[in-house]
C-alpha cells in the first residue's frame, strides 16, 4: 500500500500497541467522556460519495499527547445492504483501522479509544481526512456492496455530545433487536470446551436463545471469540436439523455431544430439563430442579447461601448436578437463561417455576409475567415442602391448579 | 521478540526488589510491561509509579455485569475486557505496570480468567520484555496470564526453608500447562557468602543458582524515606547484583 498512503496498511498491523510515550495524540479514552462511533445505512441518493468531513479541530491543531473527544460516522449506502448489517460494518472500523500502521482502535460504539503514533504522525499521518481515505479505501474494496460511502470525524466536544445522544438510542434498538434473534434466524451455534477440565464430557451449547451456563457466554460472544481465536475453546456448531422445535433438538448439537462427551450422550435438548437436558459444568450461575411433590421447578442461584425449600443448599444441589453429566431434573444455568423466549418451553417454562431466592425474583422480575410473580414462593414465604403445597395451592399457582399446558 | 521472566518466591524475601530493579534495568534496552501479581500490589511503589486499577477490579466489574445482566447484548465481553485492562495500565516512559490485584472470590470465573489471558497474552506482545512479580509462583500465571515463560527466576534468602521452597516451586510447574524455558535460583540478602549447609541444599534439589546478592545497605535508607527502590544508587549490591544476572541470562 506504500505510496497511496502517508503510512503502511495492513493486517500485520493488528494488535499493535501504541504506548503513551509514543502517542501523538488519542481521542476518547478513559480521559475523554465524548467519544463514539457509528455506521448509518442510507439510500443511493442520501449519501455523498467519498465525501472526507471533519468538524472541529484536527490533528495538525491538536497539542501533542493530549486526548480529545471523537464522533466517527460512516454513512454507506448499497442496493444489497440491508439494516441488520449496520453493526456488522461498524465493527469493521475496529478492524480496519487497527490494519492502519501507527493507530491503535479499541471498543466499540461510545467506549471507544483511538491513539496515533508520533512516527506515524511525523509520516504524513497528521490529518483524519488521511485516516477517513484509508478507511474509505479498506471498506470499499473489502466490501463491494458499498456503493457508496462517506466519512464524518467530529472532534467539536459540544457537537460530538449532541449527536451521541441519538447515537445512544440506535444502539440500544439494536440491542433490543438482538435480543429477539432466535435460534431459526441463524445457521450456527457456539460449543465451549472452558470448563471441560472440571468436567471431560460436558460442552456448553450457547445460542441466540440460550447464553451459555456461566452467563458469560452469549451467542454473540461466541461468535466473537470464534472469530478471534478459531483453534479456541469456543469453537463455531452448524445447528443441522432442528429434530424437535419444542424441546431444543438438533443434529448438529447432538452430534457435538457424542463426540465431546466421548460417546456418553449423544441427544441433548436444549430446553428441557427431562430425558435429554443439557449437561453442567461446575460453573453454572443457578441450578434449575425438579420438586417431585409439586411436579414442578425451584430455581437456587450460587450466592443463595441457606438451604432451598427442598432442604438442601446450593452447594449440595451443584455436586449433584456438576460433573458433565445429564441428571434429569437437574439443570445448571445462567440466570440470562430466564429472559429466553424458549426457556426451558418443552416443560412449561418460568410458569412451571414454584420457589426461587428473593433476590433472583427481583433482579429478573422483567423475565416473569406479572400474573405470576406474587405466586411464586420465596425463602420468605415458605421453609419446606409442606409449606410450598400449602402456598401454592393458596395463591392458587397456575401449574398447581392445571392452567399451564405444555407446547405440543 | 518478546521476553516473559517471572521472578517469584515466598514472602519476605526481597523478591519484589529483584524485581523491580531487573525492570528498571531492562528498560535501558527496550519497553518493559510490568506485572504485579502479587496481591498485596506494591511493585508500583518500588517502581515510583502510581497504582491503577487492577485486572481483579477490572475482572469483579465484569463478572457483575454478566451477573446483573446490563451488558450490551452485541458488544462482545472481550472487548470490554480488553479496554478495561487498558485502562488499568499505568503508563510510564519506558515502563507499563498492570496490577494483577486481588484473586478471585466464589463463583465461576473460568470465562472471565481465559478472556484475560487472551488480553494480557496480546498486549504482552508489543513489549520486549514481559516481568511477572508473583507471590505465590507459578499457579495464577498459569490461570491468567501468559501461557509460555522464557525465564522463571526463583528469589530465596539465605534459609533451607527458603531453597525449599524454591525446589518445590520448580516441581509444581511440571504439573502446570505453562512451559517454561529456564529456571534459575537467586539467593537474596546474603552475609558472608553462601553458607555450606545452604549450597548442599541447592545441589541436593538440582537448583540452578544464578546469582548470590548481599544484603544491601541502602534499601533501609530509601525505605525510610518512602523513596521508590530504583533510586538505588549504581554500587549497590542489589543492583550490580540484578545486572549481573542479566548479563548471565543473556537478556
Amino acid at each position: 500500500m506504500a505510496g497511496i498512503f502517508p503510512v503502511d496498511v495492513g493486517p500485520q498491523y493488528e494488535g499493535e500497541v501504541i504506548r503513551k510515550a509514543d502517542l501523538y495524540v488519542e481521542f476518547g479514552g478513559p480521559n475523554v467522556r465524548s467519544k463514539f462511533e457509528l455506521v448509518t445505512l442510507k439510500g443511493l441518493d442520501e449519501v455523498d460519495n467519498e465525501k472526507i468531513e471533519v468538524i472541529g479541530p484536527d490533528m495538525k491543531d491538536m497539542q501533542e499527547g493530549g486526548s480529545y473527544p471523537l464522533g466517527l460516522m460512516i454513512d454507506v449506502a448499497g442496493e444489497k445492504l440491508e439494516k441488520d448489517m449496520e453493526p456488522v460494518l461498524e465493527r469493521r472500523i475496529h478492524l480496519y483501522a487497527n490494519y492502519i500502521e501507527g493507530l491503535y482502535h479499541m471498543n466499540q460504539r461510545d467506549d471507544i479509544w483511538v491513539r496515533i503514533s508520533k512516527d506515524s504522525y511525523n509520516k504524513g499521518l497528521n490529518s483524519l481526512e488521511e485516516i477517513g481515505k484509508i478507511l474509505m479505501f479498506l471498506f470499499t474494496s473489502e466490501l463491494d456492496v458499498i456503493e457508496k460511502i462517506s466519512i464524518t470525524f467530529v472532534t467539536d466536544e459540544k457537537k460530538v455530545e449532541e449527536l451521541i445522544t441519538k447515537a445512544r438510542e440506535i444502539y440500544k434498538a439494536r440491542d433490543e433487536r438482538a435480543r429477539g434473534l432466535r435460534e431459526e434466524d441463524v445457521e450456527e451455534f457456539y460449543s465451549c470446551a472452558l470448563c471441560q477440565s472440571f468436567a471431560p464430557t460436558h460442552i456448553c451449547i450457547a445460542t441466540p436463545e440460550r447464553v451459555a451456563n456461566c452467563g458469560a457466554i452469549s451467542w454473540f460472544d461466541g461468535r466473537a471469540a470464534y472469530k478471534l481465536d478459531p483453534e479456541g475453546p469456543v469453537q463455531e456448531v452448524k445447528k443441522g436439523d432442528c429434530l424437535d422445535p419444542i424441546r431444543g433438538e438438533y443434529s448438529g448439537c447432538n452430534e457435538l455431544a457424542a463426540v465431546k462427551s466421548m460417546g456418553t450422550y449423544n441427544r441433548v435438548y436444549l430446553h428441557s430439563a427431562f430425558e435429554h437436558p443439557h449437561t453442567s459444568c461446575g460453573c453454572f450461575q443457578a441450578i434449575w430442579f425438579y420438586i417431585p411433590e409439586v411436579d414442578a421447578f425451584g430455581l437456587v442461584h450460587r450466592d443463595f447461601a441457606g438451604p432451598t425449600v427442598v432442604g438442601v443448599p446450593f452447594s449440595t444441589m451443584a455436586a449433584d448436578t456438576s460433573g458433565g453429566r445429564q441428571v434429569e431434573g437437574f439443570l445448571g444455568m445462567a440466570l440470562e437463561y430466564l429472559r429466553s423466549p424458549k426457556f426451558l418451553q418443552a416443560d412449561g417454562g418460568i410458569r412451571r417455576c414454584v420457589w426461587m431466592p428473593k433476590e433472583i425474583k427481583e433482579k429478573y422480575r422483567d423475565a416473569i409475567p406479572e400474573d405470576l410473580f406474587d405466586k411464586i414462593a420465596t425463602e420468605e414465604d415458605v421453609k419446606n415442602v409442606d409449606e410450598l403445597v400449602e402456598f401454592l395451592n393458596r395463591v392458587e399457582h397456575p401449574w398447581v391448579k392445571g392452567e399451564v399446558e405444555l407446547p405440543t | 521478540m518478546a521476553v516473559t521472566i517471572v521472578v517469584a518466591g515466598k514472602g519476605g524475601v526481597g523478591k519484589t526488589a529483584v524485581a523491580a530493579l531487573l525492570i528498571e534495568s531492562l528498560s535501558k534496552k527496550g519497553v518493559v510491561l510490568a506485572i504485579d501479581a502479587d496481591p498485596s500490589t506494591n511493585l508500583n511503589l518500588a517502581l515510583g509509579l502510581p497504582l491503577g486499577e487492577t485486572v481483579g477490579k477490572a475482572r469483579e466489574d465484569i463478572t457483575e455485569a454478566i451477573q446483573k445482566g446490563t451488558l450490551s447484548p452485541t458488544v462482545s465481553k472481550q472487548d470490554v475486557l480488553d479496554m478495561k485492562i487498558r485502562e488499568a495500565l499505568v503508563e510510564s516512559n519506558k515502563i507499563d505496570l498492570l496490577a494483577m490485584g486481588r484473586p478471585e472470590g466464589p463463583g465461576c470465573y473460568c470465562a472471565a480468567n481465559h478472556m484475560l489471558r487472551l488480553t494480557i497474552d496480546r498486549l504482552a506482545k508489543s513489549y520486549d520484555y514481559t516481568v511477572i512479580d508473583s507471590e505465590a509462583g507459578m499457579e495464577h500465571i498459569s490461570r491468567q496470564t501468559t501461557r509460555d515463560v522464557d525465564v522463571l527466576i526463583i528469589v530465596s534468602d539465605v534459609t533451607i526453608r527458603g531453597i525449599m521452597a524454591a525446589a518445590r516451586m520448580k516441581e509444581l510447574i511440571k504439573e502446570l500447562r505453562t512451559k517454561v524455558g529456564k529456571i534459575v535460583l537467586v539467593v537474596n540478602r546474603s552475609r558472608d557468602g553462601l553458607p555450606q549447609e545452604i549450597q548442599d541444599a541447592i545441589q541436593k534439589y538440582g537448583l540452578e543458582l544464578i546469582g548470590v546478592i548481599p544484603e544491601d545497605p541502602y534499601i533501609g535508607e530509601l525505605d525510610m524515606k518512602g523513596s521508590p527502590l530504583i533510586e538505588l544508587p549504581g554500587e549497590s549490591p542489589l543492583r550490580r547484583g540484578v545486572e549481573d544476572i542479566i548479563t548471565k541470562l543473556g537478556l
